[in-house]
């Protein structure tokens, strides 16, 4: 028997790379049809209706407007991703810290939770001016990117820790474990493929958060790279800046993404066996 | 399968312990409204053997067996193991993101043996129980089968003298069920822990106990106790079966 299973078991492993690759290429292939008939349809529009270039750039006109700036968009760019960083692992450390507090003690709980849900409420982007009173415009600016992005760090956070499967906790606790080995041992890592899912969503809301406080406070970033090149009517530029932070986001997605294949690679294994 | 003694001397005592005696049990769950769980249980395992509880489905079995195991306190009366318990829960229970061998070392680790001597036990106790080509394996790319014998080479490890042991093999197919049933008659006759087995199978009961304890239905009594009569299996089947019936849990 144990032989017959040692095969079935390790029949995945072997499937032919060659077709999943094809598989890939055929799965990147569809999810592009979307943004390539948008192009499309915006390149024939400006054909068609040929508004003013500062109004309305074609794509090609974009796309040579941003490579002509190249430099400038990448000296902004460094900016962004900085802040968009730095913003995000704070947001993850005090974001996953919270959630543990809240999970873990009822106090906490009841004092912290309701306003962590509340301070949400607030349109952040509201606060920008008076971060920019109070703080140099880099802090300002690092601390608007983590305000907008701790929530969902939080939430699932608490969700995860609370959710523990209690046949997990079941078998823990009926070996002898404590309550705090429990928790460092079984709640916190079965938390992990939820907390991450908050992590992805953070990650895109931080790269929002560091724009809005560019707009307000910087002159260096791509925040501030579009609000100086519309308001010399470079509009082509601005759109080459919107469309590089649209990747920065989807790099930041994909990163996270990537760190979470590494460090669980039980969810991954799990996932495509289900699949 | 052959089953072969690998643990050091040192690794289990030979188990002493202790009856497990649980008397005038009651707990109620919940709070709006509290619910009835267990109501009075009354009921005595005697060390060394194995006892089995039969009742049905949702009568509170998990429930006696985590107040046994001291996770929950009683509303009144005492359950009582000593303290050198290990509990199995219902489903398997591995640890998804450790490791085979990880799992079943956790058993000993948690007991306070040290790291390096916990994984050579739990590389000794996938051998003994023919699992030791899948000590890297997560647990989700093993059998239904294989993770309840990763479960029982946890418990084994655990050291513990009494095991509570909640429907190890209810999501098994029969004939690793049957096969399972081989593993743990041997691992009793040569570890001899006094083990309580909840289980919704008569005929598993049977097969692997001395005696069946019958629960009523919630709130949970034990209602009857069917010594197993080894030479009429059948016989004690029906006994058992008749007792369900006469505590109204089956038709
Ligand atoms: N926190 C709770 N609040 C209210 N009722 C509860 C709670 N926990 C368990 N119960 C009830 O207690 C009863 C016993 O549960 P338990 O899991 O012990 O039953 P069981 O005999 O092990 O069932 P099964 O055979 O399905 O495993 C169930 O009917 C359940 O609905
Ligand atoms: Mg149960």
């Amino acid at each position: 028997m144990t032989t017959a299973e040692a095969r079935t078991r390790e029949a995945p492993a072997t499937a032919q790379p060659a077709r999943r690759t094809g598989m890939r290429a055929g799965r990147v292939a569809v999810a592009l049809v979307l943004p390539l008939l948008a192009i499309v349809a915006w390149q024939v529009a400006v054909w068609v209706a040929s508004p003013r270039e500062w109004i309305l750039p074609s794509p090609a006109a974009v796309a040579q407007a941003g490579w002509d700036a190249r430099d400038r968009l990448w000296f902004h760019a460094q900016w962004t991703v900085l802040i968009a960083v730095i913003g995000l692992a704070l947001a993850v450390a005090i974001g996953a810290g919270l959630a543990y507090l809240i999970a873990r003690s009822r106090v906490a709980w009841l004092a912290l939770y309701p306003w962590v849900i509340v301070s949400q409420v607030i349109p952040l982007v509201a606060l920008a001016p008076l971060l920019v009173l109070w703080f140099p415009p880099f802090v300002a600016i690092v601390l608007l990117a983590v305000l907008m992005s701790i929530f969902p760090v939080v939430v699932a956070g608490v969700d995860g820790l609370r959710g523990t499967d209690p046949d997990l906790v079941r078998a823990a606790r009926g070996l002898g474990a404590s309550e705090g080995w429990t928790w460092a041992h079984v709640r916190v890592p079965a938390a992990l493929p939820r907390l991450f899912t908050g992590i992805r969503m953070a990650a895109v809301f931080v790269v929002s958060g560091a724009v809005v406080g560019e707009l307000v406070a910087s002159d260096r970033g791509l925040g501030a790279l579009t609000r100086l090149s519309a308001g010399q009517f470079e509009t082509a530029v601005t759109f080459a800046g919107v469309a590089l932070l649209a990747l920065i986001g989807l790099a930041l997605f994909g990163a996270v993404a990537l760190a979470e294949r590494m460090a669980l690679p039980w969810t991954r294994r799990a996932t495509r066996r289900s699949s | 399968m052959n089953l072969l003694w690998v643990m050091p001397a040192k690794g289990v005592d030979v188990p002493h312990g202790h009856d497990i005696r649980v008397s005038g049990a009651r707990l109620a769950l919940g709070d709006d409204p509290p619910v009835d769980v267990l109501g009075g249980v009354d009921l005595r395992a005697p060390v060394g053997e194995v006892t089995a509880i039969v009742g049905p489905s949702g009568c509170g079995k998990s429930t006696l067996l985590d107040a046994i195991a001291g996770l929950i306190p009683l509303d009144a009366g005492t359950a009582d193991a000593g303290h050198d318990v290990a509990l199995m829960p219902q489903r398997d229970a591995l640890l998804p993101w450790l490791c085979l061998e990880e799992n079943v070392a956790l058993g000993a680790r948690l007991s306070g043996m040290p790291a390096r001597d916990a994984r050579d036990a739990a590389t000794r106790a996938l051998q003994r129980l023919g699992l030791a080509g899948f000590a890297r394996h997560y647990p989700h790319a093993l059998s239904g089968g294989m993770r309840q014998r990763g479960a029982l080479a946890r418990t084994l490890l655990s050291g513990r003298s009494t095991w509570l042991l909640d429907e190890p093999f209810g999501a098994l197919d029969a004939l690793t069920r049957s096969e399972m049933h081989a593993v743990l008659r041997q691992l009793h006759a040569q570890e001899g822990p006094t083990i309580l087995l909840v289980t919704h199978d008569i005929a598993e009961a049977v097969a692997l106990a001395a005696r069946v304890l019958v629960a009523g239905p919630r709130p949970m009594r034990i209602v009857h106790q069917v010594p197993v009569d080894p030479d009429d299996a059948a016989g004690t089947g029906r006994a058992v079966l008749d007792a369900l019936r006469a505590a109204g849990a089956v038709a």
